[in-house]
């Protein structure tokens, strides 16, 4: 026999009431004067014996009553041979699901309710614990068998804002039960199954054999939602207006088209512009946003949809920040005609909201001493002065970028001597394809200067001529290479500065880069990386992202969006704070000066409430046939039915104790003795 | 009884029954301006004022009353038999009409009238308030009064184990109020053992005339019916007034109770629900053998419970010395 309730066994004390009262109350009958007891005589009486016997047995109908009344709380049942000895050795893990669709039509809530139910149903001595999962996991309360730690973590639980992987958070129960020796281990898991939770890269993986999975589904069919998928934007804006298109991409999670959807673009809490817009089932729609005018640094930017049934996920949060452009420097050999940056000035001042202002100096007019200005310099195939050079050496390590590029007035030697101290790269003899070319097909798309080129492919179009051979540093890293190998753009970093070498021209003296449209982003990307401070309009839930310190290297103070403090002040080796986006909306950063924002929004994704298969989805985790798993959900329900109708003997107890205090007190009152003579 | 009563007065000669039967009824309607309660009764000291007071008032109420010849009222002729008293002889009815008759008063009966009180220690008990040897008390003293005021002697005899007072029956003035003295004083004593003491009183009461038993009567019913029987085998009208208080009829108790012999001070456990039924129904028999032996030996027999006004015993009393 098993207790679901057996913190209800210390009621037991209750028993210990009727034998206090038996044992206090136990009054003499009152002595009373009569005439005559010869009639009384007459009538045959009980005796005092029989009378303490039937006390007894009042005394006794009244413990049993309390005991049965007891077990009827403790809720005792029955199960057989080793099947009983398994159940107490039950080793239940619960997976709560605490991503942010749970927040849809109170499913939250109901999870709770279902959880707690499943706690009230363990098995005396099973073992239980309590993990919630959205995009990663946290374990609540380790395998325990106090009830009661288990429902205060259930009962602390808030919905979260993250996403959903299935995979991941099996990995984790699966990993509670290693060294549990319990016989049968069973993982609970609590979720409205949404089908972008499970992750196909994980498809492969399955549950030990020795683990059962069962399933509480809180998800429905037919849940339309709609969402932002993603808003691109360029985060860094030079001017006052925004010229470039703002994107919003709405999806319309349904099976029927939504018409009337509003879709407003807000700055720092003010309406700019609102769109109606029509997106057919299941479809994306992009809503762009131009024109309108932003503040002098940072602007808090939200695009709302209206619309929809789940409001949770109509916000998308970003920042747009408008600074002062940056300068750049252009150094290049003394010459009489077209300046050799002509190709590099059009590039880089060419166009609205442009980043860069250009300088273009020769290596005599450059000042070693006003470098410091600059936020990016390209030597443009100069032969740079020994001074010059340390001075620029001295640039980078402050954290300057350095562009170098190698062509026909560059001596190798020189070069090698005068930025020796760069980690960057030997440069040797020049090449010069007579009548044929090369072009930079090998190169790194992942990398920032050739993100761009990633769709397009067309760097490659450009045709090289002549370049230098190099021989690229250890510590540096070649991010181009030509079609004969030979590295074309090498990076290094030295100090709190990088350094690009292209070992070709800027202008069209080696190659006809200049001429193909590939090559302005190709320069503009070169030098936003290295002078452009990496800005993100946003960030994901459930991430960390780093905000800068302030100048005297004081992080600053972080209010998360629902205002509260954030206390933990861990920081990168760099003196940045690391700050782990646990909710939507805009953190502040309080500096000792001014105040900024960074914005966090939520996974996407997971605004896709389109269900699984969960029949599929445990047969695929358990490795069983579909058929055997409904088979074997349904064999599940049996046994919860039969459970159900073991555990109905408290309803049996608590007649069983309603008999007995009503059988007393009717022989009570017969008797009248309940409370006389001992 | 109070049917046999009834029936008995109508057939007296002046047959004033009917508005006697009215007058009786009334106790069961609305008797409290009637009759005095033993409540109110108990809270007369004087035994004496009590008797006048119950007597008085009950005999202003019977109007044309049958005994109101009981003084020395003529009554009626009846032919001289011979025995009887040459003194009540009609000399002038013989000197007219030379035939012997009898002249009859009724007042010069002249009876005896004595009061026999059981004074045992179960007559101490009571529920009500009045224990059974008050109402005993007071009944013995208004029908003391009764009879002196019939021109009867009255005599006590009150007793326990032993006779605790004896006063003589006697006629003159003054004697009543050694009665009254004799019997206020009168306690709860000790045991006693009725039957005997009813023997030893047919024994000492030499001249016949009506004796009253005033007990509870907790003895066996044979030798009590012998002993009565004694009484009456001497000449005697007895008449029994058998006083019980209302718990020893109906036996009240709701709890368990540990009853002791008030004579014996024997002790015994009781439940009520249980012995109840056994003690009513024995106690039914008793009062019925007592009953049934009282009507075989032409004694009359009244149950009297302490809650019970005294009247029912006058009428009885009246009843019986109406037969003198």
């Amino acid at each position: 026999m098993s207790f679901l309730n057996p913190l209800f066994l210390l009621g037991l004390g209750a028993i210990a009431a009727p034998i206090i009262v038996h044992l206090v109350r136990r009054t003499k009958a009152p002595r009373v004067e009569f005439p005559s007891l010869m009639f009384v005589r007459r009538v045959p009486q009980r005796t005092i014996r029989r009378r303490q016997f039937t006390n007894l047995l009042l005394l006794l109908m009244r413990c049993l009553a309390f005991l049965l009344l007891v077990l009827a709380f403790v809720r005792p049942y029955f199960g057989s041979g080793q099947a009983n000895d398994a159940e107490k050795e039950r080793a239940t893990v619960i997976l709560f699901d605490d991503s942010f669709s749970l927040r849809f039509n109170n499913r939250f809530d109901q999870a709770k309710k279902r959880a707690a139910t499943l706690l009230d149903e363990m098995r005396s001595g099973e073992r239980a614990a309590l993990v919630t999962f959205g995009q990663g996991f946290e374990v609540q309360t380790r395998l325990t068998a106090d009830r009661g730690q288990l429902k205060s973590s259930l009962e602390r639980l808030q919905p979260g804002a993250g996403g959903t992987d299935y995979a991941q958070a099996l990995r984790a129960a699966e990993g509670l039960f290693k060294d549990v020796g319990a016989r049968e281990k069973r993982i609970v898991l609590i979720s409205d199954f949404q089908a972008i939770g499970r992750n196909q890269a994980e498809a492969s993986y399955r549950l030990s054999r020795d683990i059962k999975l069962a399933t509480i589904d809180l998800g429905e069919e037919n849940t339309p939602n709609l969402a932002i998928a993603d808003v691109s934007l360029q985060p860094l804006i030079y001017q006052a207006k925004y010229a470039d298109k703002l994107s919003a991409r709405i999806v319309n999670y349904s099976d029927e088209a939504r018409t009337g959807v509003r879709v407003e673009l807000q700055l720092n809490d003010h309406m700019v512009e609102k769109r109606e817009i029509k997106i057919d089932p299941r479809e994306a729609t992009t809503v762009e946003f131009t024109g309108f005018n932003l503040n002098e640094g940072v602007n808090r930017g939200v695009i709302v949809v209206e619309g929809d049934n789940f409001p949770y996920d109509n916000k998308f949060n970003f920042t747009l920040r408008r600074v002062q452009q940056m300068k750049a420097l252009a150094i290049e050999t003394a010459g009489r005609g077209r300046s050799e940056s002509f190709y590099l000035r059009s590039a880089l001042t060419t166009g609205e909201n442009l980043p860069f202002t250009l300088d273009v100096k020769t290596t005599g007019t450059a000042n070693p001493n006003e470098l410091a200005q600059y936020r990016v310099i390209l030597i443009n195939d100069a032969a740079v002065p020994p001074a010059l050079a340390q001075s620029l050496i001295k640039f980078v390590e402050g954290g300057g970028g350095l562009i170098l590029s190698a062509g026909p007035h560059t001596e190798s030697a020189a070069f090698n001597q005068a930025f020796q101290p760069l980690p960057l790269a030997k440069l040797e003899e020049p090449v010069q394809l007579r009548g044929e070319s090369v072009s930079m097909s090998d190169i790194k798309t992942d990398h920032p200067v050739f993100e761009v080129f990633r769709q397009s492919g067309r760097l490659s179009a450009a045709h090289v001529f002549g370049y230098h051979r190099a021989t690229p540093n250890e510590k540096a890293a070649v991010i181009a290479r030509y079609d004969d190998g030979s590295p074309a753009l090498i990076e290094a970093t030295h100090g709190s500065g990088k350094v690009l070498l292209f070992t070709s021209t800027f202008d069209s003296s080696w190659n006809d880069l200049p001429l193909t449209p590939t090559y302005l982003p190709f320069v503009r990307q070169m030098a936003r990386h290295l002078g452009e401070r990496r800005e993100r309009a946003w960030n994901p839930q459930g991430q960390v992202f780093t905000v800068a310190a302030a100048t005297d290297g004081t992080p600053p103070a972080v209010d998360a969006p629902s205002g509260e403090r954030i206390t933990e002040r861990k920081q990168t080796p760099s003196g940045e704070l690391i700050i782990n986006a646990r909710e939507p909306g805009f953190y502040r950063l309080r500096y000792p000066d001014a105040s900024d924002f960074a914005a966090v929004n939520l996974d996407s994704r997971e605004s896709d409430l389109t269900r699984l298969n969960v029949e599929e989805f445990v047969a695929g985790v358990t490795g069983a046939d579909p058929k055997a798993a409904a088979a074997n959900a349904a064999q599940e329900k049996l046994n919860s039915e039969e459970l159900e109708a073991r555990e109905r003997w408290w309803l049996w107890l608590l007649l069983g104790a309603l008999f007995l205090f009503v059988a007393e007190a009717v022989l009570a009152r017969r008797m009248k003795m309940a409370k006389v003579i001992g | 009884m109070f049917k046999s009563l009834f029936s008995r007065f109508r057939e007296t000669p002046e047959g004033g029954g009917t508005e006697r039967a009215s007058a009786a009824a009334a106790p069961q309607a609305g008797g409290t301006q009637r009759f005095l309660s033993p409540d109110v009764l108990s809270r007369i000291t004087s035994l004496e004022l009590l008797a006048r007071t119950v007597v008085e008032g009950f005999i202003s109420g019977l109007h044309r009353s049958p005994f109101t010849g009981f003084s020395t009222e003529f009554a009626e002729y009846r032919q001289y038999m011979p025995g009887d008293d040459l003194r009540y002889l009609d000399w002038k009815l013989l000197g007219r009409t030379d035939r012997y008759y009898i002249k009859k008063y009724r007042a010069d009966t002249n009876a005896q009238c004595h009061i026999l009180l059981d004074a045992s220690a179960s007559m101490r008990y009571t529920t009500t308030g009045i224990t059974k040897l008050q109402y005993a008390q007071f009944l013995g003293s208004a029908l003391a009064y009764l009879a002196n005021k019939q021109q009867d002697a009255v005599g006590l005899i009150a007793f326990d184990q032993e006779v605790r007072t004896h006063v003589p029956a006697l006629s003159r003035s003054g004697h009543m109020r050694t009665i009254f003295g004799r019997l206020g004083q009168i306690e709860a004593g000790n045991e006693t053992n009725l039957s005997k003491m009813l023997h030893q009183a047919a024994e000492r009461i030499t001249r016949r005339g009506i004796i009253v038993v005033l007990s509870d009567f907790y003895d066996e019913p044979e030798p009590l019916i012998n002993a009565l029987q004694h009484l009456r085998f001497k000449g005697n009208d007895v008449i029994v007034f058998q006083v019980l208080d209302r718990n020893e009829v109906d036996f009240e108790f709701t709890e368990p109770v540990l009853l002791e012999d008030a004579e014996t001070e024997e002790q015994i456990h009781v439940l009520p629900d249980i012995l109840g039924d056994g003690y009513r129904s024995t106690m039914q028999e008793h009062i019925t053998q007592l009953r049934d032996g009282c009507a075989r030996n032409k004694i009359d027999y009244e149950l009297l419970t302490t809650d019970k006004p005294l009247d029912h015993a006058l009428f009885s009393f009246l009843a019986k010395r109406a037969r003198q």
